[in-house]
C-alpha cells in the first residue's frame, strides 16, 4: 500500500449530504452523524462491513447565524413524547383519528394527543398549524422544560477556580495570565446576575478565600491538615459575581502578587480537590483546575513514572496510561454526582501525570488543556484565548444526554468525556459546543423488518439563563438489505472518529502497536471485503478499490496510527503528551479532528510578494497541498495547521526580504527563540491577517505559531517533519 | 498590728506567727500553720538593684545577706542556713565593718540585684486570642477594647493574633497581600510539631533533623516568626483592620443549640505557635472569652442547650460529664506553658458561665491574669483591660519568667505554695512529705508575675521536743530567704532576694511569745487559702466545721478563761478579732459556694491566691464606711444595724464597691438639692464616698464593679448580701434603720457565744 497513491482530503472534512436529501426534515449534521447513513437490515450484513456502525453526536455543535435551535415552550400542555419509549414529538411522527391521536415513529405506538395540542389535519393528513410547529418540521429543536423535568430548582452557573501556586506555578507566569484573563472575562461569563464564582490555591497547604460582599478585599484562609480537609466558612467561599464583584477584582489583581515569593515546591492536589468538593456539592458547576506541580502531598499524591522505556512493548505498557491511584476516578464519580464538570489545565515542564489527572475530565464532560513547559511569555496568549472561550461559551449546566433508536437497534458502547449513568444516560454536569459523543450501535434482532430507524437525541440541561431544557436531534435512516450500498453511503469522518476513539481506549488495555494493527487490520478487512464484492464483476485483480464514501479512509487510517495517541513507541511522544493527546481527541467533533490527523498545509511566499493583494484575497492561499516532503519548497515559505497550533517553515533558500519583513533583526536568529509579532511593514501585517482570519475560522483553541528554519533539527522534525503522515518517517519509531 | 505592715513594706512578707512556734509538736497545737504570705517583687522605692552578681554560699546556693557573720579580716562570711565558711572573692577584697556592700546592710533584707545590663533585651510578647461567638453588640465592644489596648502596647513589643469560634483562625499579620488566617479544625488538638508543619515554617529553611525545634536560635527562621508574630508598632494598622472586618462566627447555630465554642484548641493552638517561635522568653496569651467551650477537649458543655451548664451541685455529685475531660486538658496545657515559660491570662466575660472552674489550673500555674464580667461593655472589662497596659502609678508591673526558690534553716521544710506558680519538682532536703498546694519542690516557675502577686507559703516545722532542757540551743533564730528570678518590665533579668529572720520559741511559757508575734489578719488570709484549696482538692472535705474546729482550738490554746465558765473567756488583742474574720470567712463566696457559680468561684479564689494581705481580708471581710452629716467619714460595723436613712455606706467587698444611700438621701438626691447653692453640704455628702469609691477603683485590678444604689431599691442587694444578719425575719422588732435580712445564717452574736461555750470545755 503506497500511501502516496491514495486520494488525499485536501479539501478537509465534507459533510455526507445524500442522507439530507432522503430525509430534509433530518437534523443538521453538524450535530449527528452516522458512520453509514444505511443501516443493514440483518446482523450477518453488519458484520460484513467490519467497520464500526455508529454515530458521532456533538448534541450543543454552534450553528451558523441565522441557523439557530427554534425554542419551543409547549406551556400547559406539557412535553409531547410518546407514552412507551418516551420518545419526543419530531416531524417524522404521524397524526391521525382526525388530528386527535399521533402515531409514534419509533415504537408506533398511538398515543392521544392533549386538547391543547390539537389541531385539526388538512386533506393530506398534515396538521393545519404545521409552519408555526417547528417541532414537527425541524430535527433539531430545544424544549422548554416544566418543572418535572426538575429534581431541584435550575443551578446557577457556577465557576469554581483552582490554581497552583507553587514555586514552578509562580515561575511559569501562569498565575498571572489566568487572572488576567479571568479578570477580562468577568463580564462574559454566563448567566448574570446569578452567576457564581469561588476561587481557591495550592501549594503544601489549600488557601480559601472569603469573597463576602461587604468587604473592602478578600480573606485567605489557609487549611493545612491535609489528613482531613474542611471547609472554614459556610458562606462566601462562593459568591454571587455581581454582588461580590468588587472583592473577586481586588482579588483578581492581587493574586499575581500574593505568591510571588512563594517558594513552596509541593502540591496538595488532592487534598484540595476534595475541599473544592465540599465546597462546591451544594450547587455543582465547572470546576477550573490549573496545576503544576505533580501531587506530592495527601491523598491523590502521584509518582513519577512512564520514564522506564523498558516497559514499552511489554504487558506493563499500558498502566502508564491509566490513572494510577483510584483516587481521581472516585473523586471524578463524586463531582458527577454533585453536577461539577472538571477543566484541567496542566502546566508542567515536568511529568505530571495526565492519565490520572486527565481521569477527572473524562468522567464529568471536561475538558484536558496541556500546555507543557508553560512559560507566559511564550504560551500566554494561547491560555488566555482557550480560558476566555471555556469562560465564556455557552455552556449547558446539569445536563443528561440520552440516544434513542428504532425497535430492533441498540446503541451498545459510548465514547468520550462523560459518566454513564445507567444502561444508556450519559450524565454531562457540563457540556459545550466542543464537545462531540460517539457511540455504537448494534442489532438487537438478526432481521429488521422495518424500513426506517429514527434516531433522537435529548439533552436535557439547564441554561445558563435558568431555564430547564431539553434539546431534541431527530434523524431518519434507511434500512437496506445491499451492503455496497452500506459501503456507499458511509461516512468517512464519523467512521474515522469513533475508530479514533476505541483505537484510544484501546491504547488504555493493550500495547500502541496492538492498538494500531486491530485499527489497520479493520480497515483493511472493509476494504477486502468491498472489494469481494465487485471484484467479480470488475475483475481486478489485486488492485485496491474503495468506494468513493471511504476514499480518504485509508490515509486517515494511517494519519491515526501516526497521531499522538498512537504513534511510535517510547521516544516519539512523551507519556503526558500522549495522554493530553488522546484525552482531546476522545471529545473532538468530527471536523476538528479530522483537520487534526491530516493538516492543512499551505504555501504563502507567494502570495505575501503579491503587490496587488487585498486583506480578503484569501482564495489562492487556501490551496492545501499533500503532507510530503516534496510539497516543501526550500525557497517557499510554508504554514502548516493542525487546528491546534500553526507551524511557519522557512525554506533554506527563502528570499531573505520575506524572512526580514516578517522577523525583522531576529531574521537570522535561531527562530526557537523567536516569537512572531507583527511589524511595521506590508508583508508582516498580511501575514498577521492570515493567522487573524485562520483563528477566527477556527476557534475552539488558539493556535500558537510555531517557527522553524529548513535543516534546524530537531525541531524541525518534531514540529514539521513528523507531521507528514504520508512520508515513511513521518511519525514513526516504532 | 503596724509593725507587721512596716515588717510588710521592708520584706513584703507577712507571717501569721512572726515569732515561730519551735516545735513540731508546738506548731501543730498553734492550728494555723507557720507560713507566709509574700510579695515577691512589691515594689520599695528605697530598696537597692545592685549592678552585679550575687555571691552565694558554695554549699547551699543561698546569697549572701545581713544575717550572714562576717569576718572582715579573714575575708570570710558564714552561711547562716548550712553554717558553711565561704571566702569572699577578690572583688571583695576592700569590705570592713565601715565599707559594706549593700547586701549585708542590716536594712537591706531585701534587695535586688542586676546583673544583665549589658545584655540584649527581649520584647514582650502578646498574642491575643479571640472569641467571635457573640451576637455582633459584645464583639464590636470587644473590637474596640481591644484596639484601644493595641495603642497602649508598648512599640517594641510583639503581638499576635488568634481569633475563635467554631474553627480556629491564626492570623498571620505579617502577610501584606490580603489578611491571611490558618484554620485548624476546632474538634481536634494540634501540637507543636503538626502546627510547625502545617503553618509551613520550614519553607526557606529546611527542618532540622535532630533536636528540639523552636525558636530561631534552634532552626526557625525568624522570617517565618515574623509572619505571625510582628512588632506593635509595625502591625497596628494589620491589626487594626482585621478587627474591623472580623465577623461574629458565621457558621449557624440552631435555635436549640449552643455555639460551636472551640476554646481549648484555640488555646492550644496559641500556646504550640508562641512554644514554637519565642520558648523561654516573656510572652502572655491574652484570652477573650464571651461564652462557654462547646468543642474540643475543654468541652464544659455539649452544643445541645437542653444540658444545663455543670452546676456546683453537679460537681459535689460528680455528674459533670465534661469536667474531668476538660480540667485534664487544661492540666496539660498549663505544663506545657510552664515549660514554655509563657502565661495566659483570661479574660471572660458572659452572661453564661465560659469554663473559668476548668481554665483556673492553666492561668494559675502560669500566673495569668483573670478578670470576669458580664459583658465585654462592662466597666469592669474594659477599665481593668486599659490598666493592664496602663504605665505610671497604678500601673500592674507586668513581669514574667520568673522563678522562686527558697531556702531556709535547717529545722523548717516547705509543704507548698498555694498561689500562682507552678513546682518545678526540683525535691531537696527542705522539702516536705507533706504537701500543700504546689510541692514537694524548692523551686517554683512563676511565668507572669507582677507587683501585686503573692504566695501563701506553708512551713513546716520538723524540730523535735526537746526533752529535757539542758541543752541549750546555739540560735533561736530561724532564717527564710526568698530568691526570686524574674524578667523586669524593663526586659531585663533581676534576682530580688529577701531574708528574714523569725525567733522561735518552744515549751511551756512560750504562749505570751507566739501571741504577740500573731497577726490575725494574716492568719485569716492564710485559713482562707487554705480551707479554698482543701474544698477543692479533698473529697468530703466539710469546710464549716474545719473552720469551726480550727477556731475552737485556737480559742481555747491562746484564750485567756476559767474552764467551763464561758463568761469568762477573752482574747488578748493580738487575736481579738480573728474569730470576726473566721465567721465572714465561714460566710463568703469562698465557703459557701452554692450561692454562686463554679466559674464565680473559681475567679474569687484565683484572685484570693494572687492578693495580699489587705486585699484578702476586704474579700474575706467586707469594710463599710458611713457618711453623715454629723461625723466625718468613720468605720461601721458589718451589721445591717448600719443602714441609716441619713446616712451613706461605702462598703468595700473587693470585687464589688458599694456606694449606699439612705432613704432620706435618696430623697434629697433625687429632688436635686445636690445642685443648689445653698446645700453644697449636701453636695459635698454625695461626693466624698464618689472619691473614696473612685480611689478604690484606681489601685485595684480586676476593676471591682460599682454599684450605686438606694435603701429599698432593687440593686440594695449587693450591701445586703454582705452584712452581718443581726436583724433577720427572725428577731422580733426589726431594728431602728429598718432593713432585715431574710436569712437563716446564725448572727455574729450567737456565733461567738458559741464559740466562748466551746473553747472553755
Ligand atoms: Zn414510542
Ligand atoms: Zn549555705
Amino acid at each position: 500500500l503506497e500511501p502516496k497513491a491514495l486520494p488525499r482530503p485536501l479539501s478537509g472534512d465534507v459533510e455526507p449530504k445524500s442522507l439530507a436529501q432522503m430525509y430534509p426534515m433530518n437534523c443538521h449534521p453538524r450535530f449527528l452523524r452516522l458512520t453509514t447513513s444505511a443501516i443493514p437490515s440483518s446482523q450477518s450484513l453488519s458484520s460484513r462491513w467490519h467497520l464500526p456502525l455508529g454515530a458521532v453526536v456533538c448534541p450543543l455543535a454552534e450553528p451558523p447565524d441565522g441557523e439557530e435551535v427554534p425554542i419551543v415552550n409547549f406551556g400547559s400542555a406539557g412535553i409531547i413524547r410518546c407514552r412507551r419509549c418516551r420518545t419526543y414529538v419530531n416531524p417524522y411522527v404521524t397524526f391521525t383519528d382526525a388530528g386527535r391521536k399521533w402515531r409514534c415513529n419509533i415504537c408506533a405506538l398511538l398515543n392521544d394527543v392533549p386538547g391543547d395540542y390539537f389541531a385539526h389535519l388538512d386533506a393530506t393528513g398534515r396538521r393545519i398549524d404545521l409552519d408555526q410547529r417547528p417541532e414537527l418540521t425541524q430535527g433539531s429543536v430545544e424544549f422548554v422544560a416544566p418543572t418535572e423535568y426538575m429534581v431541584r430548582p435550575p443551578m446557577p452557573p457556577l465557576y469554581f477556580f483552582l490554581i497552583d501556586v507553587s514555586i514552578s506555578a509562580v515561575r511559569s507566569g501562569m498565575i498571572e495570565v489566568v487572572a488576567q484573563t479571568i479578570r477580562s472575562c468577568l463580564d462574559e461569563l454566563p448567566g448574570y446576575p446569578r452567576t457564581q464564582i469561588g476561587f481557591a490555591t495550592f501549594d503544601s497547604t489549600i488557601h480559601f478565600y472569603n469573597m463576602k460582599s461587604s468587604l473592602t478585599q478578600p480573606q485567605m484562609m489557609v487549611v493545612s491538615d491535609l489528613d482531613d480537609v474542611f471547609v472554614p466558612l459556610p458562606d462566601d467561599l462562593l459568591v454571587n459575581l455581581s454582588e461580590s464583584r468588587n472583592v473577586v477584582e481586588t482579588f483578581l489583581d492581587s493574586l499575581p502578587s500574593m505568591f510571588q515569593d512563594n517558594v513552596n515546591m509541593e502540591s496538595a492536589f488532592g487534598p484540595a480537590l476534595k475541599a473544592s468538593l465540599m465546597l462546591m456539592s451544594q450547587l455543582g458547576g465547572k470546576l477550573l483546575i490549573f496545576q503544576n506541580t505533580l501531587p506530592s502531598l495527601g491523598v491523590g499524591r502521584l509518582k513519577l513514572r512512564g520514564d522506564d522505556l523498558r516497559v514499552y512493548g511489554t504487558d506493563k505498557e499500558h498502566p502508564l496510561r491509566l490513572p494510577e491511584d483510584p483516587f481521581y476516578k472516585q473523586m471524578a464519580a463524586e463531582f458527577t454526582k454533585f453536577q461539577i464538570g472538571v477543566d484541567v489545565y496542566a502546566f508542567s515542564d515536568k511529568y505530571t501525570d495526565i492519565a490520572s489527572l486527565g481521569t477527572l475530565a473524562k468522567y464529568t464532560g471536561g475538558q484536558v488543556y496541556y500546555y507543557p513547559n508553560f512559560q507566559s511569555t511564550i504560551h500566554g496568549e494561547k491560555l488566555r484565548h482557550e480560558l476566555a472561550r471555556d469562560l465564556t461559551r455557552e455552556t449547558a449546566w446539569e445536563a443528561v444526554m440520552r440516544i434513542r433508536c428504532g425497535k430492533g437497534v441498540r446503541f451498545t458502547s459510548y465514547h468520550g468525556n462523560f459518566m454513564l449513568r445507567s444502561t444508556d444516560l450519559l450524565a454531562l454536569p457540563a457540556v459545550d459546543c466542543d464537545k462531540a459523543f460517539a457511540m455504537q450501535l448494534s442489532l438487537e434482532e438478526t432481521l429488521l423488518t422495518i424500513q426506517t430507524v429514527y434516531f433522537q437525541v435529548a439533552l436535557l440541561y439547564t441554561a445558563s439563563c435558568g431555564e430547564r431544557r431539553i434539546r431534541v436531534h431527530t434523524a431518519a435512516a434507511p434500512v437496506v438489505t445491499d451492503l455496497g450500498e452500506m459501503y456507499r453511503q458511509a461516512d468517512t469522518g464519523a467512521i474515522v472518529t469513533l475508530l479514533s476513539r476505541l483505537a484510544i481506549e484501546k491504547t488504555l488495555s493493550h500495547k500502541l502497536e496492538d492498538a494500531r494493527n486491530s485499527l489497520q487490520l479493520r480497515i483493511v478487512k472493509a476494504l477486502k471485503e468491498f472489494r469481494n464484492l465487485y471484484a467479480v464483476q470488475h475483475r481486478l485483480g489485486g488492485k485496491m478499490i474503495y468506494p468513493e464514501s471511504l476514499k480518504f479512509l485509508p490515509l486517515y487510517g494511517l494519519a491515526l496510527c501516526k497521531s499522538a495517541p498512537l504513534r511510535g513507541g517510547y521516544a516519539d511522544v512523551s507519556l503526558d503528551e500522549r495522554c493530553a493527546a488522546g484525552h482531546t481527541m476522545m471529545t473532538l467533533p468530527v471536523k476538528k479532528l479530522l483537520k487534526l490527523l491530516y493538516p492543512s498545509l499551505i504555501r504563502l511566499d507567494e502570495y505575501l510578494l503579491k503587490a496587488y493583494a487585498e486583506a480578503d484575497d484569501f482564495q489562492s492561499i487556501e490551496n492545501r497541498l499533500p503532507l510530503v516532503a516534496e510539497s516543501l519548497d526550500s525557497r517557499g515559505l510554508y504554514i502548516f495547521d493542525d487546528g491546534f497550533r500553526y507551524v511557519l517553515w522557512f525554506g533554506r533558500v527563502l528570499p531573505p526580504d520575506i524572512a526580514k519583513n516578517l522577523l525583522g533583526t531576529d531574521f537570522a536568529a535561531e527562530l526557537s527563540k523567536v516569537t512572531l509579532c507583527e511589524r511595521d511593514n506590508e508583508m508582516s501585517k498580511k501575514l498577521m491577517r492570515i493567522l487573524k482570519k485562520f483563528r477566527e475560522s477556527d476557534a475552539s483553541y488558539y493556535q500558537l505559531c510555531h517557527l522553524v528554519r529548513q535543516g534546524e533539527q530537531p525541531r524541525e522534525g518534531h514540529l514539521v517533519l513528523a507531521n507528514l503522515v504520508e512520508d515513511q518517517m513521518g511519525g514513526t519509531n516504532g | 498590728m503596724s509593725e507587721f505592715l512596716d515588717l510588710e513594706s521592708q520584706d513584703g512578707v507577712r507571717m501569721p506567727w512572726n515569732v515561730i512556734p519551735g516545735t513540731k509538736q508546738e506548731s501543730t497545737n498553734s492550728v494555723v500553720p507557720v507560713s507566709a504570705i509574700y510579695t515577691p517583687i512589691k515594689p520599695f522605692p528605697a530598696m537597692p538593684v545592685l549592678p552585679y552578681a550575687p555571691l552565694r554560699c558554695r554549699t547551699c546556693r543561698s546569697v549572701l545577706n545581713p544575717f550572714s557573720t562576717v569576718d572582715y579580716a579573714a575575708k570570710i562570711w558564714i552561711c547562716p542556713f548550712c553554717f558553711t565558711r565561704n571566702h569572699f572573692p577578690p572583688h571583695y577584697a576592700s569590705i570592713s565593718d565601715e565599707n559594706l556592700p549593700a547586701e549585708l546592710f542590716p536594712q537591706y533584707t531585701t534587695i535586688e540585684y542586676d546583673s544583665s545590663l549589658e545584655k540584649p533585651t527581649t520584647p514582650p510578647v502578646f498574642i491575643f486570642v479571640v472569641d467571635t461567638c457573640m451576637i455582633e453588640e459584645e464583639l464590636s465592644f470587644l473590637k474596640s477594647a481591644l484596639s484601644q489596648a493595641l495603642g497602649l502596647l508598648p512599640d517594641h513589643s510583639l503581638v499576635g493574633l488568634i481569633t475563635f469560634g467554631t474553627f480556629v483562625h491564626v492570623h498571620e499579620l505579617g502577610f501584606s497581600s490580603v489578611p491571611k488566617t490558618y484554620i485548624f479544625k476546632g474538634s481536634k488538638e494540634v501540637n507543636k510539631d503538626q502546627l510547625l508543619e502545617q503553618m509551613s515554617f520550614f519553607l526557606k529553611k529546611p527542618k532540622p533533623t535532630t533536636g528540639v525545634i523552636a525558636g530561631p536560635r534552634d532552626g526557625l527562621s525568624t522570617e517565618s516568626i515574623a509572619r505571625f508574630l510582628l512588632p506593635a508598632s509595625d502591625c497596628e494598622f494589620a491589626l487594626n483592620s482585621v478587627l474591623e472586618e472580623l465577623q461574629k462566627d458565621p457558621w449557624p447555630v440552631p435555635a436549640d443549640q449552643r455555639a460551636a465554642r472551640c476554646t481549648s484548641t484555640a488555646l492550644g493552638v496559641a500556646a504550640s505557635l508562641l512554644g514554637a517561635c519565642v520558648p523561654g522568653s516573656g510572652a502572655r496569651i491574652m484570652a477573650f472569652i464571651g461564652g462557654p467551650s462547646t468543642e474540643g477537649q475543654g468541652a464544659i458543655v455539649s452544643k445541645n442547650l437542653s444540658e444545663p451548664i455543670r452546676s456546683h451541685k453537679d460537681l459535689d455529685k460528680d455528674s459533670a460529664p465534661h469536667f474531668h475531660k476538660a480540667v485534664k486538658f487544661y492540666e496539660g496545657l498549663s505544663k506545657q506553658l510552664v515549660h514554655q515559660g509563657h502565661v495566659l491570662d483570661l479574660f471572660a466575660c458572659a452572661l453564661d458561665q465560659v469554663g473559668i472552674a476548668e481554665i483556673k489550673i492553666a492561668v494559675e500555674r502560669t500566673g495569668g491574669l483573670v478578670v470576669l464580667a458580664e459583658s465585654f461593655g462592662h466597666s469592669v472589662f474594659k477599665d481593668s483591660l486599659k490598666r493592664v497596659f496602663q504605665l505610671g502609678d497604678y500601673e500592674l508591673g507586668l513581669s514574667s519568667n520568673g522563678i522562686f526558690e527558697i531556702n531556709c534553716s535547717k529545722d523548717v521544710k516547705v509543704q507548698g505554695i498555694i498561689g500562682p506558680c507552678a513546682s518545678l519538682e526540683k525535691k531537696g532536703p527542705l522539702s516536705s512529705d507533706t504537701v500543700v498546694g504546689q510541692g514537694s519542690t524548692s523551686a517554683w516557675k512563676m511565668c507572669g508575675l507582677d507587683k501585686a502577686t503573692s504566695l501563701c507559703l506553708i512551713f513546716e516545722i520538723v524540730k523535735k521536743e526537746i526533752p529535757d532542757a539542758t541543752v541549750q540551743p546555739t540560735s533561736n533564730q530561724f532564717y527564710f530567704q526568698f530568691l526570686t528570678y524574674y524578667q523586669h518590665s524593663s526586659g531585663q533579668m533581676r534576682l530580688r532576694v529577701t531574708t528574714l529572720s523569725r525567733r522561735w520559741v518552744a515549751g511551756p511559757g512560750s504562749l505570751q511569745d507566739l501571741i504577740a508575734g500573731f497577726d490575725q489578719e494574716a492568719a485569716a488570709v492564710v485559713m482562707a487559702r487554705l480551707v479554698s484549696f482543701k474544698m477543692e482538692t479533698e473529697a468530703e472535705f466539710d469546710p464549716i466545721r474545719w473552720l469551726d474546729k480550727s477556731l475552737i482550738r485556737m480559742c481555747a490554746r491562746f484564750g485567756d478563761y476559767q474552764k467551763d465558765s464561758p463568761s469568762s473567756f477573752s482574747l488578748s488583742p493580738r487575736f481579738s478579732i480573728f474569730p470576726q474574720f473566721m465567721f465572714h470567712l465561714r460566710r463568703s463566696q469562698f465557703v459557701q459556694v452554692f450561692n454562686n457559680s463554679p466559674d464565680e468561684t473559681a475567679y474569687f479564689r484565683m484572685i484570693l491566691n494572687r492578693e495580699n494581705v489587705a486585699n484578702s481580708v476586704v474579700m474575706i471581710q467586707p469594710s463599710l464606711i458611713s457618711y453623715s452629716f454629723h461625723s466625718g467619714p468613720e468605720p461601721a460595723l458589718l451589721d445591717v444595724a448600719a443602714i441609716a436613712a441619713d446616712r451613706i455606706l461605702l462598703l468595700d467587698a473587693y470585687f464589688t464597691v458599694v456606694i449606699f444611700h439612705g432613704s432620706t438621701i435618696a430623697q434629697w438626691r433625687k429632688a436635686g438639692y445636690q445642685d443648689l447653692p445653698e446645700h453644697q453640704a449636701f453636695a459635698q455628702l454625695l461626693q466624698a464616698p464618689r472619691d473614696d469609691g473612685d480611689q478604690i477603683i484606681k489601685e485595684r485590678f480586676p476593676v471591682p464593679r460599682l454599684v450605686i444604689c438606694d435603701q429599698h431599691g432593687s440593686q440594695a442587694r449587693f450591701l445586703l448580701a454582705k452584712l452581718n444578719p443581726s436583724a433577720t425575719y427572725n428577731n422580733e422588732a426589726p431594728l431602728p434603720g429598718g432593713d432585715v435580712i431574710f436569712t437563716d445564717d446564725v448572727g455574729f452574736e450567737v456565733f461567738l457565744d458559741h464559740l466562748q461555750r466551746l473553747a472553755v470545755q
